[in-house]
């Protein structure tokens, strides 16, 4: 065991308890504040370890602690977890000094400014406040791991010039690592405590509960969840074969098939769904579907001597759901295969035709193995993103006609949580709807970046390693 | 096969390709198309091949007119400068592929390829991707590729431009030697005034889209019917003056800046009394001398064998050979002498030879 190694590693096993006190400390009040002051109360106890305890003066209010707890254990795991990863990727030394001095720096923060809004909010109530030996200890448990860490860094760079590189790497993926946390990890973070609880506009104001997993309970027992079920993988699916993937493939073999500009043309007009406000574009088609004599779907059809001249979406709600989505969706495939056939080279065309082939046999044999991965990676990206895509649905159908209809999975967690569709804010059930869709959407992903080896698709692209 | 390219012509709006070419391949022939970048020796070998189709004139095969013909029915084996191997087949899927196209039965296409590829020397190497294979190797896949189905005619598209010097010299041979062995009429497109030399048994010079000359290297070498000919083949290229050849004492001589030659009188009487034409003299036929044209070098370049020497006389720099280790330097007034049984004589305004 080479000695960096080994003194990361005891900077680690001494800093973590205080790391877990520092972190725990930070996302309390944080949490707090978003779920406002319910959870706030309990933050008044004077159990919590690195918290703030209020004077006993007027009305005592109960501790929590099993909340605090559950933070606690999962900021342990997660300590504990970055140390055998890092253990295993024998990078420890820069793992560590890093994590540290930004741990030390969320704790001391954190605990600075939940010490600030419990203050503020026990000044309302007419308490005094003041700090614990506990919290100033956490404090300057923090400030320790801060100064560590920091410590560490700066020894580590020192010590091999080539992490130096690594930092400047860092630094680079740091805005989009700040983005990913704040709009990814904190939210997905968020929606998880919301869905263990049963807040909602009707308790708002009264005391609400942490219901476990009741939530999921009542989610996969509902009388309409294999249909909403059921609609999603008939949504995803087929719009995904026929238009996301089927159509942009047909579009981009066409539009690289013909002259030059004739399929930039083609290519633009395939944009314009995308393109169009999406309130604009739903009103157009549902315009385009009304029953006579105002619909111009009827219209020809009238023409044409048919007499069945329908409401479309009633009559036919799928059919229009997935073409509303697929003229959309097809541009982005097209966009991502055309430039990948652009960039075959020219010759392995010639050579195929001078071998023999049809331009059938061309495309089976060479175009379509040649552009695998932007293919294997449209399916993935739009598999995805299909599965929290309902504004078309909600503006065209709203689930309807009827009952759960055409009601995606993403429409009904947007209408439990953000709707009031059942006279009250589901915040809580909406969640859980929600965070099963987060959790298919991390597991694909990873499923994908095993499968489809992400990673050499961003390298460089195939054809050109001849 | 015997090819013919009647007044072929490939335009794109107002961009030429090919300007009225007609030639006539003979069965066996191996031909070079030999010109500059843009020439137009790739559009037309892109016509023979039947991928472009010819705006005007007309292609054919032992007497048939092929115009319409799909590449696929032209029986021809093509090799490219990128090598253009599916980089998603291994070499026997790469070798195969023209013998699935046209469903020759497994077995018989298991021999033909193992045939082929023993013939190309890279009969271990048929389980490889094309990016496990170097330059080298490559090329010959692909040349595999082109010969497995035994096609009539075989195109090279400037095959030997992507390998280093010293495979592209060993490839040349091999490359002749099959071709020879096989008999087979080809077309091989170059840049490489050595390639085109070496290899081909008529060479045909283009520039601008149109042919300038048609004929066996050595007569392109001695005999150059046009300026650009003269100016293209040969290495270090032939020198050229602006001169008048006129008639003195019964001798003709070339009078130029600086100049005043004895040229041979069945050279001279073409160009004299035209007022000013063009001499092109080779470097080889310069040399050092103690009497002649006086001039100031200008360049020294050490080619190892000999030097060469670029000789500023009048408003002209003359290229010459000349031994190694003479001490030259930049600036030293030198006198040349001009052998000049082989000089050339071109009209300036048709750029056309005087002589042939």
């Amino acid at each position: 065991m080479s000695s960096k190694r080994f003194r990361g590693l005891a900077g680690y096993v001494l800093a973590a308890p205080a790391a877990v006190l520092a972190v725990a400390a930070f996302y309390l009040p944080w949490v707090s504040f978003i779920v406002n002051d319910k959870l706030f109360s309990t933050l008044t106890g004077r159990h919590i370890a690195a918290g703030t305890v209020i004077q006993k003066g007027s009305g005592e209010i109960v501790f929590r602690g099993s909340v605090m707890n559950h933070f606690i254990l999962v900021v342990a795991a997660v300590t504990f977890l970055s140390l055998i990863v890092a253990w295993q990727r024998r990078r420890l030394v820069l793992w560590d000094g890093l994590a540290l001095a930004i741990l030390g720096a969320m704790g001391f923060f954190g605990i600075l400014s939940g010490f600030g809004v419990a203050s503020r909010k026990a000044g309302i109530a007419g308490v005094d406040m003041e700090m614990t030996y506990g919290m100033a200890l956490a404090l300057l448990a923090s400030l320790l791991i801060f100064v560590a860490g920091v410590w560490n860094t700066v020894a580590v760079t020192r010590e091999d010039p080539s992490v130096k590189g690594t930092l400047g790497a860092w630094g680079f993926m740091a805005p989009t690592a700040f983005l990913v946390m704040v709009f990814f990890f904190i939210p997905a973070f968020i929606l998880f405590i919301l869905s263990l609880t049963d807040l909602s506009s009707s308790n708002f104001s009264e005391p609400w509960h942490f219901i476990g997993l009741e939530n999921y309970r009542r989610m996969f027992s509902d009388r309409f969840f294999p249909k909403i079920l059921g609609n999603t993988i008939r949504y995803v699916s087929l719009t995904l074969i026929f238009f996301n993937v089927g159509m942009a493939l047909v579009l981009a073999l066409l539009t690289s098939h013909i002259r030059r500009r004739a399929g930039f043309f083609f290519r633009m007009i395939w944009l314009l769904p995308r393109i169009t406000p999406s309130v604009v574009y739903i009103v157009m088609w549902r315009r385009m579907v009304q029953q006579p004599p105002y619909g111009i779907i009827n219209q020809v059809l009238g023409w044409l001597g048919v007499e069945h001249q329908p409401y479309w979406l009633n009559e036919q709600p799928w059919l229009f759901v997935i073409l509303v989505n697929g003229f959309v969706g097809a541009s982005f495939g097209m966009l991502i295969f055309s430039s990948a056939i652009e960039s075959i080279p020219k010759d392995l065309f010639v050579a195929a035709r001078v071998d023999g082939a049809s331009t059938w046999q061309i495309v089976r044999d060479i175009t379509l193995p040649l552009i695998k991965w932007p293919l294997l990676f449209v399916t993935s990206y739009q598999t995805l993103s299909l599965l929290v895509s309902f504004e078309y649905i909600l503006l065209l159908t709203n689930g309807g006609p009827g009952l759960f209809t055409t009601e995606v999975w993403a429409l009904t967690s947007y209408k439990r949580a953000l709707f009031t569709y059942f006279g009250t804010n589901q915040w809580g059930y909406g969640a859980a709807w929600g965070l099963v869709l987060v959790v298919i959407a991390i597991v694909a992903s990873v499923v994908y970046l095993r499968v489809f080896r992400f990673d050499e698709l961003v390298q460089e692209p195939k054809i050109d390693v001849l | 096969m015997k090819v013919e390219l009647v007044n072929l012509t490939k335009r794109w709006g107002d961009v030429v390709g090919a300007d009225g070419i007609n030639l006539t391949i003979e069965h066996g022939e191996f031909v070079a198309f030999l010109g500059p970048s843009g020439c137009g020796k790739t559009t037309t070998l892109l016509m023979v091949a039947g991928i472009y189709k010819p705006t005007a004139g007309e292609i054919l095969f032992d007497g048939k007119v092929v115009n319409a013909v799909p590449p696929k029915d032209r029986n021809i084996g093509m090799v490219f400068q990128s090598y253009a191997l599916y980089p998603h087949m291994t070499v026997f899927q790469n070798i195969s592929y023209p013998l699935k196209l046209k469903k020759v039965p497994k077995e018989e296409m298991q021999k033909r390829v193992q045939r082929v590829a023993d013939m190309m020397g890279i009969g271990h190497l048929l389980d490889r991707k094309p990016a496990q294979l170097s330059g080298g190797q490559q090329q010959r896949v692909a040349l595999g590729r082109a010969l497995v189905k035994e096609p009539q005619l075989l195109l090279f598209d400037e095959p030997l431009s992507n390998l280093d010097a010293r495979l592209r010299l060993s490839m040349r041979s091999e490359i002749k030697r099959l071709q020879i062995d096989l008999g087979i009429t080809s077309i091989y497109v170059t840049h490489d005034q050595v390639e085109a030399m070496t290899m081909a048994d008529r060479v045909a010079v283009m520039k601008d889209g149109k042919l300038q000359a048609f004929s066996p290297p050595d007569e392109l070498y001695e005999r150059p019917k046009t300026l650009f000919v003269a100016g293209f083949v040969g290495n270090p290229p032939m020198n050229f003056f602006d001169v008048e050849v006129v008639i003195e004492n019964g001798e003709y001589h070339a009078r130029g800046v600086g100049i005043d030659l004895v040229v041979p009188a069945e050279r001279g009487e073409k160009a004299v009394g035209r007022g000013k034409v063009i001499m092109g003299v080779r470097p080889e036929h310069v040399s050092l001398a103690d009497e002649g044209a006086s001039g100031v070098i200008n360049i020294v370049e050490p080619l190892g064998r000999d030097d060469l020497i670029d000789v500023r006389i009048g408003e002209t720099d003359v290229q010459l050979l000349v031994e190694p280790g003479l001490g030259l330097r930049i600036g030293d007034h030198v006198k040349l002498h001009f052998d000049t049984e082989n000089v050339q004589f071109f009209d300036p305004d048709t750029e056309k030879s005087l002589l042939w």
